[in-house]
């Protein structure tokens, strides 16, 4: 697709004007910090895939930063969602 | 099928680097995360001086560099061996767009601390600060670092620098900056967001 650059920027802006509308309109619910996490998942993953270029790279070094952002996103869910 | 490439692009030592320092920051977001369970009510209200909305644009600012940086490095790659100079030229047109990014959240994180520090607020005040600074300000670095090799790369690019199969630099900066990218993606909704 030859605009696809432009789609994953569009994507990336979007979840980020997203993020920025939870805490603009302080409709931070332990629900919305969920969708938050994963939205923030999904856009460090498109980096790393897309603009990294690591789609097309062998499986073992494309994992490493996959791994690291999936381990940072589920550690800092448990830290949040873990009763105090 | 397409065949994967063996590496990641750009110089491996780089990705050495970039690998390090991932775990060092996330050892800080866990730091963060978890101290702030001692704590809710403190840094929820500490969050609260923070401008979400310096925090928002900074945030646009990095992915659309982001954004520059692969175009630049896709007019590097795609080249053949007659069209080197128009190669160049596109993509130095690029990095000088990123770097214009990189400078402009320079700026604005300077504003924004700015106000921190102008409001008596360091590294002692409490936890939250504690670690919205360091996080914030080794971030900034790393920004500063980046647009530097940015800049380095277009100053190659204008001389016309880059040759046809022989684009590994371009690569290796343009690695480090998305990590920069990747470290303020998370960072974001973690400090600024997320309460």
């Amino acid at each position: 697709m030859k605009k696809y650059l432009e789609i994953i920027w569009l994507i990336l802006a979007s979840l980020t004007l997203f993020a920025y509308l939870l805490g603009y309109l302080k409709i931070i619910s332990t629900f919305f910090v969920a969708i938050l996490l994963f939205t923030t998942f999904v856009k460090g993953s498109l980096v790393i895939e897309h603009f990294m270029g690591l789609y097309n790279v062998n499986l073992k070094y494309r994992i490493i930063p996959t791994l690291w952002l999936s381990a940072i996103i589920v550690l800092i869910s448990v830290a949040y969602y873990l009763p105090i | 099928m397409t065949l994967k490439e063996k590496y990641p692009p750009g110089d491996f030592a780089i990705w050495i680097i970039i690998y390090v320092e991932l775990i060092t920051f996330g050892l800080l977001f866990l730091g963060y995360a978890f101290s702030r369970r001692a704590d809710v009510a403190l840094f929820n209200e500490s969050q609260l001086l923070l401008s979400q909305t310096s925090g928002f644009i900074n945030t646009l600012i990095l992915i659309t560099s982001s954004y520059f940086v692969v175009k630049a490095v896709q007019s590097i790659t795609s080249m053949s061996e007659k069209s080197a100079e128009e190669a160049n030229s596109k993509a130095s047109k690029w990095l000088l767009y990123a770097i214009g990014c990189g400078i402009a959240f320079i700026f604005i994180k300077i504003t924004e601390f700015y106000h921190i520090f102008g409001a008596g607020i360091n590294l002692s005040t409490n936890k939250f600060f504690m670690f919205y600074i360091m996080l914030t300000a080794f971030h900034f670095m790393h920004v500063m670092l980046g647009s530097f090799i940015l800049y380095v790369i277009y100053k190659k690019t204008k001389t016309e620098g880059y040759t046809f199969g022989d684009y590994r630099g371009i690569e290796t900066g343009a690695s480090y900056w998305h990590m920069v990218d990747l470290l303020w993606i998370v960072l974001f909704p973690l400090v600024y967001i997320i309460r």
